[in-house]
């Protein structure tokens, strides 16, 4: 006589590994160290470039002086440039001045980390074990990382956001809106966290392939981040309207999709410890 | 029925082959002693019973399901090789995770309980790093443990523990199978191992060169007579005149393996002018029986 088991369907799978990487993501020391650090970058940014703004420095072997250094002329410039304006161009031209390199958009690199290091310990720690005997089917799994660390992006983001309010009140540098509204700055930020699933599911691809090799996974998702990584002010501009934040939110559940099926694949079809 | 049915199973790491059609029947109930060398492929079958690595041939079943079956495979509990815990986690937080993992409805209450039986209470908020080995390997118990399974794979597990350590995973394996789990249990402690196995499976170069049960293991090891007497180089060399195969043993015995009744190495011996200072009849346990099985096997 065959034995009866408890029917452990897709819906329950997902949800207790759901429970497994919010408990781990929201628990680590690493994440808020991550968030500190998204809300420390924009306070020293405004602050410091706000300071040393006009300050010439001479080059001591040709003895000639450098360009004055510029600094940010609002807050809202370390979110993004509006779009067609001249930073607009600059960042698209991947210009390497201060303004155009040091803005929201590092913390990508920042959750390439994050989404690695969550990643990698599963199987550095050998916990993956654990994970994959009660779980044959991998689907939960690739959608509960790429939905966690989605959630984990998120709140890099709002912190990088609070951020940057509280370093431009520091650093009394003006909130003018020149070109965009308060809703526009909304939708701004929101593309940028929807965007943010195009670059997880890449870095929990890259995650999965590395495994426990975790310094390769992250050196792959930043090399293969660093190819997308120009379109990001084109897509999510300090003007975004309601299309830039569809139009992101389209491009994640693709990118989601897409790389997702590779993830499990990957996983279904390679050794797991 | 069988927990675990395993037929013609291979598995290939490049151009090694780990596993050359390997075939296993695991009984509903038992405490299977999965048995081998270094590298003869224990670990990669029970990875494969496991889902954790891929097997390029054969067909492994478990419950009479596909291994692959998600319902089955819910109520399977691990420890292969080192126990899978988040290092900078406390062992509570670690146990909690598993808790989710298995989506147990009491998980407090669960992890409280499987603490106690490995003796781990007051360790509960320690880090999993800071534990010492043997604690570590309960804990790993204690994480196979949690959900009560129905299939629990053990590699290795008594590494590391102390005799009471031993004692209560001897006490909690045997407890589990009269609740209906089956175990299967690598170890190199045969010893060990010989105390609670019900069934034996023992593996050479990714082939299964021998199943038995327990009771088979008895019939099977041969009983033999030893004798303690003043000069063994002597007392051996005389007994060789008679019987084929006399060994000296560490505890300074010779072994007479072909003797029926002690009795009659006495005599043989007296008319030889021997005085036999001890004698007693014994039987091969399991870790002898498996080196002279080991022997025959690699043509010794």
């Amino acid at each position: 006589m065959e034995k009866k088991f408890e029917k452990f369907t897709f819906e329950k799978r997902l949800k207790s590994m759901l429970k497994v990487d919010l408990r781990r993501m929201f628990t680590s020391p690493f994440f808020y160290i991550l968030v500190g650090i998204a809300f420390a970058v924009p306070v020293l940014i405004l602050v410091m470039t706000t300071m040393m703004e006009g300050s010439v420095s001479v080059n001591p072997q040709t003895g000639l002086p450098s360009e004055p250094m510029e600094g940010f002329d609002f807050v809202w410039q370390i979110l993004g440039s509006v779009s067609g304006s001249q930073s607009d161009m600059q960042a698209g031209a991947m210009t390497m001045d201060l303004v155009s390199m040091c803005n929201i958009n590092m913390m990508f690199f920042a959750i390439a980390v994050l989404v690695c290091v969550f990643i990698g310990d599963d199987f550095k720690s050998g916990f993956a074990k654990n994970l994959f005997t009660v779980r044959s089917k991998k689907t939960d799994y690739v959608i509960s990382k790429t939905a966690v660390c989605f959630l984990g992006s998120a709140v890099v983001f709002i912190a990088f956001f609070i951020g940057a309010v509280i370093g431009g009140g520091i650093a009394q540098l003006p909130f003018t809106m020149d070109g965009f509204n308060g809703a526009n700055l909304v939708f701004c930020m929101l593309s940028k966290i929807l965007l943010t699933p195009v670059f997880v599911s890449i870095f929990t691809l890259m995650s999965v392939c590395a495994k426990q090799k975790t310094w390769l996974s992250i050196c792959l998702s930043l090399g293969t981040g660093m190819l997308l990584f120009m379109m990001i002010p084109s897509l999510t501009p300090l003007n975004a309207t309601p299309v830039h934040a569809f139009g992101c939110l389209v491009g994640s559940v693709a990118f989601a999709v897409g790389l997702g099926a590779i993830s499990n694949i990957v996983l279904n079809k390679t050794s797991l410890v | 029925m069988n927990a675990i049915e395993i037929r013609n199973l291979t598995k290939n790491f490049g151009d090694k082959q780990a596993l050359k059609g390997l075939n296993m029947t695991v009984p509903v109930g038992s405490i299977y002693g999965f048995i081998g060398e270094n590298g003869s492929g224990k670990s990669t079958t029970e990875k494969i019973i496991c889902g954790l690595i891929h097997p390029n041939g054969g067909e492994v079943k478990l419950f009479g399901r596909d291994y692959k079956d998600a319902d089955v495979r819910a109520k399977v509990g691990v420890l292969i090789e080192t126990p899978a815990c988040f290092p900078n986690l406390t062992v509570w937080n670690n146990l909690r995770l598993q808790a989710e993992n298995l989506s147990l409805k009491n998980p407090d209450d669960e992890i409280r309980k499987i603490l106690k039986l490995v003796r781990m209470e007051g360790a509960a908020g320690n880090k999993f790093k800071n534990c010492s080995l043997g604690m570590k390997q309960r804990i790993g118990i204690a994480m196979a443990l949690l959900g009560n399974p129905d299939l629990l794979v053990l590699d290795e597990p008594i590494n590391g523990l102390d005799a009471d350590g031993m004692r209560i995973m001897r006490e909690v394996l045997v407890d589990l199978t009269k609740k209906g789990a089956t175990v299967v249990v690598s170890s190199h402690i045969l010893g060990e191992l010989e105390k609670i196995a019900t069934h034996y499976g023992i593996v050479r170069g990714g082939k299964m060169i021998k199943e038995m049960t327990s009771e088979e293991l008895e019939r099977s090891c041969r009983t033999f007579v030893a004798i303690k007497a003043r000069d063994l180089t002597k007392t051996k060399t005389v007994l060789l005149g008679k019987y084929g195969r006399v060994e000296e043993d560490e505890k300074g015995y010779l072994r007479v393996y072909e003797a029926k009744k002690p009795e009659e190495v006495v005599i043989y011996l007296y008319e030889n002018g021997i005085t036999v200072n001890e004698i007693k009849t014994d039987k091969i346990g399991l870790e002898e029986y498996y080196i002279d099985l080991m022997g025959e096997k690699g043509g010794r």
